[in-house]
């Protein structure tokens, strides 16, 4: 594939202004995957606090707390290092996505603020944060949801798109509400346990007719991405694909419905097999785009700042993310599991 | 692309960076204020640094959220509303932008955690130099952005062909003419807006109680740094007016009011600068003063504002911006001066102050933000009609948005900003009634 590539451009594969567009273009891949799994079961229960009887709330919120500052730094990053580096398809993307966009920048303003308004204020003005972060997080699911589907299909204002659009956009909702009740149910025992399942079986079946629609949508409309399935080798894939889907969507699926019976039992399964499912249907949607930041008119390479630029960022880059890795690590190491009340420090009066 | 939607679309951008730039000047002036405490507590092993610390830390862990959130839709808007705007400068301001968020990425999740939540665990000298660095992140950030905006205001070291920016030399790029006096007047005004806010809450503070020791140390520490900041601000805006008078002459027309070319003498303090009639009209002017302030043609004519054709900055928008600011800076090191001279045989204690001078001080707690607004719009709004001076106008980068959706975005903005500004308010009123709550938070546990 990278020699069809090279042939195709003209460049030589040695070529920094071939192969530094496609690092970055991995990289952002990367980071956009690691915001929506890692961001996306904070999102989730955002979401899910609207759901939630007033008691749990407090508890759902403290939940959260531990990963809250590093969860919101993916989307900064992703942002910080697309205009950075592809700054010329940087307006085309931006501009017609003015409203989805606004939704989205708005959301997180608002739930990352109101998250930190509640730690810091005094007991009695927390309530109006604690619905400013459930609002903000809907916002968020709802502005990835619209953008997805308006990146897919372009933004006309026929009826279809629009009802598309709505469509995806309640789906992406429900796939986060999802990711948090699977993380919940991973997390907590006791009633909110319960809750989560039964959120999660209701949220379970938009998340598979959004992958489906998804899917469809993306190959139909557009005929190159259906050329790229549908010939030699990826044909193979979609159909592995599919089968995977199929037997994660089943499998969360039968957890569930076992566990309304058994809930005392920890498992990560559902949330492990809703992560794979982000993962596939992302990278699916790249495979489909690449090498099209967008569709059919934009390359990365077309997009990409001068090699000089892009040199000084990659260095910038080679220092911050093995830094952002082993930070990341170290906050996300025990995100899995059941959680841990924090241990007392034992008391030393001698010691300051 | 109709003139009034050009207008809401460097509105919008405007309300957007001034939100981010209003937390900014309290998170980088507090994040030294906190270092200069911490060291004071290493030093002079009094109780009061510590305590000053623990307050004011807590508006600062504030401000500094309040300041990343900011970022997210400045960003975003960079490209929504200037979509243009990154396929001309994206080689110019892509590694800017990588730069100030990759330091800021690194410095927060390195050292701001470790501030705010890991006093106990470190040890107090590790924990000092901690606080040192998160001040160096927070500065080497808005370095990046200032360096940024002054390129875009006198645009060195690089060269335009093909209607695209392209790097000479990086050097002259973030030396350019006007970016030491953009970042004196943000450093001054960061550190300014801090000292007014010290100055406030603890003149506040002290109507209700006698001062405590680090309420006490806020307070001094607020009059020596608004006596400081206010000297440095004070020269860095008669810098800042002369630089743009040599390098942007028709920004300095625009500033002075100065409308038709000749041998200019007086300096309009205030009036009514009317673009009908091409003249400021009801100006009280202050004879002999203005040579300096405006550009100067080769036979040494001042350049006013008919040399440009009509590509000169709105008038009142930036005649009336510089003079706010002036206006704010004077009110704040008169203010100084007063409530140092008056407590200076008191030991820089409010109680000896009336209780209507310590309601004005408590009042003025937030000039700061005036001045810095008022300076970013005249930057701003100084540069326009071009996004890159004399280059790259701001009609050919911007979106082509409906300016119904563009008003209800700005609407929208506009409202979340004032309610997040409002409960900093809120909060801040709280904790100078009450004292601080401590916030804990566990890496991995909950």
């Amino acid at each position: 594939m990278i020699d069809s590539l090279v042939n195709l451009l003209g460049f030589s594969a040695h070529d920094p202004l071939f192969w530094m567009p496609l690092v970055f273009m991995a990289v952002l891949f990367a980071v956009i995957t690691a915001g929506a799994l890692l961001d996306g079961f904070d999102i989730g229960v955002g979401c899910l606090l609207l759901l939630a009887p007033t008691g749990s709330r407090t508890r759902m919120m403290v939940l959260l707390g531990p990963w809250r500052d590093a969860n919101a730094y993916w989307l900064f990053l992703g942002l910080g290092l697309f205009v950075s580096v592809f700054p010329k398809a940087w307006g085309d993307i931006m501009e017609p996505l003015y409203l989805p966009l606004t939704l989205m920048a708005l959301g997180v303003l608002i739930r990352f603020v109101s998250f930190e308004l509640r730690l810091r204020a005094p007991v009695e003005l927390q309530s109006p944060w604690i619905r400013g972060f459930a609002i903000g997080s809907v916002m968020t699911a709802l502005a990835h949801g619209l953008l997805l589907a308006q990146l897919i299909v372009g933004s006309g204002p026929q009826m279809g798109n629009l009802a598309f659009s709505a469509f995806i956009g309640i789906c992406v909702l429900a796939a986060y509400a999802l990711l948090g009740a699977t993380w919940l149910i991973m997390r907590e025992a006791g009633h909110l346990r319960i809750r989560a399942i039964v959120w999660g079986r209701q949220a379970v079946r938009w998340v598979a007719a959004g992958a489906v629609a998804v899917s469809i949508v993306l190959a139909l409309s557009n005929t190159g991405v259906f050329l790229r399935w549908s010939d030699g080798p990826p044909l193979g894939a979609v159909a592995a694909i599919w089968v995977v889907l199929f037997v994660c969507f089943m499998s969360i699926e039968i957890t569930l419905r076992r566990m309304v019976n058994a809930s005392l039992r920890t498992t990560a399964l559902p949330f492990l097999m809703t992560w794979l499912v982000f993962v596939l249907i992302l990278a699916g949607i790249a495979y489909s785009f690449f090498p099209y930041l967008v569709l059919d008119n934009i390359t990365i390479w077309d997009a990409a700042a001068s090699v000089d630029s892009m040199r000084l960022i990659l260095a910038g880059a080679i220092v911050a993310l093995p830094v952002a890795f082993i930070f990341n690590l170290w906050v996300y190491w025990s995100m899995l599991g059941p959680t841990r009340p924090p241990q007392p420090r034992p008391y030393a009066p001698n010691q300051a | 692309m109709t003139n009034a939607s050009l207008w809401l679309t460097q509105i919008h951008f405007l309300v957007s960076l001034g939100f981010l730039t209003l937390f900014l000047l309290i998170e980088l002036g507090l994040s030294w204020t906190l270092l200069f405490f911490k060291l004071g507590a290493h030093f002079t092993k009094g109780p009061g640094w510590i305590a000053a610390y623990r307050f004011w830390v807590r508006v600062f862990a504030l401000a500094s959220v309040l300041a990343f959130a900011a970022s997210i839709p400045v960003l975003i808007q960079i490209g929504s509303l200037w979509p243009g705007l990154m396929d001309r400068i994206g080689n110019i301001a892509g590694p800017l932008i990588a730069a100030a968020i990759l330091t800021t990425f690194i410095f927060k999740s390195c050292f701001l955690g470790a501030m705010l939540f890991g006093q106990r665990q470190l040890s107090d000298r590790v924990h000092t130099l901690v606080v040192a660095m998160v001040a160096v992140g927070v500065t080497l950030a808005s370095l990046c952005m200032v360096i940024l905006q002054s390129w875009m205001q006198t645009p060195t070291g690089s060269v335009l062909i093909n209607g695209e920016y392209l790097v000479m030399n990086w050097a002259d790029i973030a030396g350019n003419p006007s970016m030491p006096w953009l970042a004196a007047l943000l450093g001054s005004g960061a550190a300014l807006t801090a000292a007014f806010l010290l100055l406030g809450v603890s003149a506040r503070q002290s109507m209700r109680h006698p001062l405590s020791e680090g309420e006490l140390l806020s307070f001094r520490t607020g009059q020596h740094l608004a006596l400081g900041a206010g000297l440095v601000l004070t020269l860095a805006l008669v810098g800042y007016g002369q630089d743009m008078a040599q390098h942007q002459p028709a920004k300095a027309a625009a500033t002075m009011g100065y409308w038709k070319t000749g041998a200019a003498t007086d300096f309009p303090l205030v009036g009514w600068p009317d673009a009908a009639r091409q003249e400021t009209r009801y100006a009280l002017r202050l004879p002999g003063a203005a040579a300096s302030w405006l550009g100067q043609d080769t036979q040494g004519q001042s350049l006013g504002l008919d040399r440009y054709a009509g590509m000169h900055a709105p008038v009142s928008a930036t005649f009336w911006s510089f003079r706010i600011a002036w206006a704010a800076s004077l009110f704040m090191v008169l203010m100084a001066i007063a409530s140092y001279l008056r407590l200076r045989r008191h030991d820089g204690d409010p109680a000896h102050l009336s209780r209507t001078s310590r309601r004005l001080l408590s009042a003025s707690m937030f000039t700061g933000w005036v001045l810095g607004a008022a300076i970013l719009c005249h930057v701003l709004l100084g540069l326009s009609p071009w996004a890159v001076n004399n280059t790259v106008t701001l009609a050919e980068v911007s979106a082509t948005q409906p300016a119904a959706l563009l008003s209800a975005g700005l609407l929208v903005h506009a409202l979340v900003y004032l309610i997040f500004v409002g409960a900093f308010y809120q909060l801040l009123r709280h904790i100078s009634h009450y004292g601080v709550i401590p916030v804990a938070r566990r890496r991995g546990r909950a």
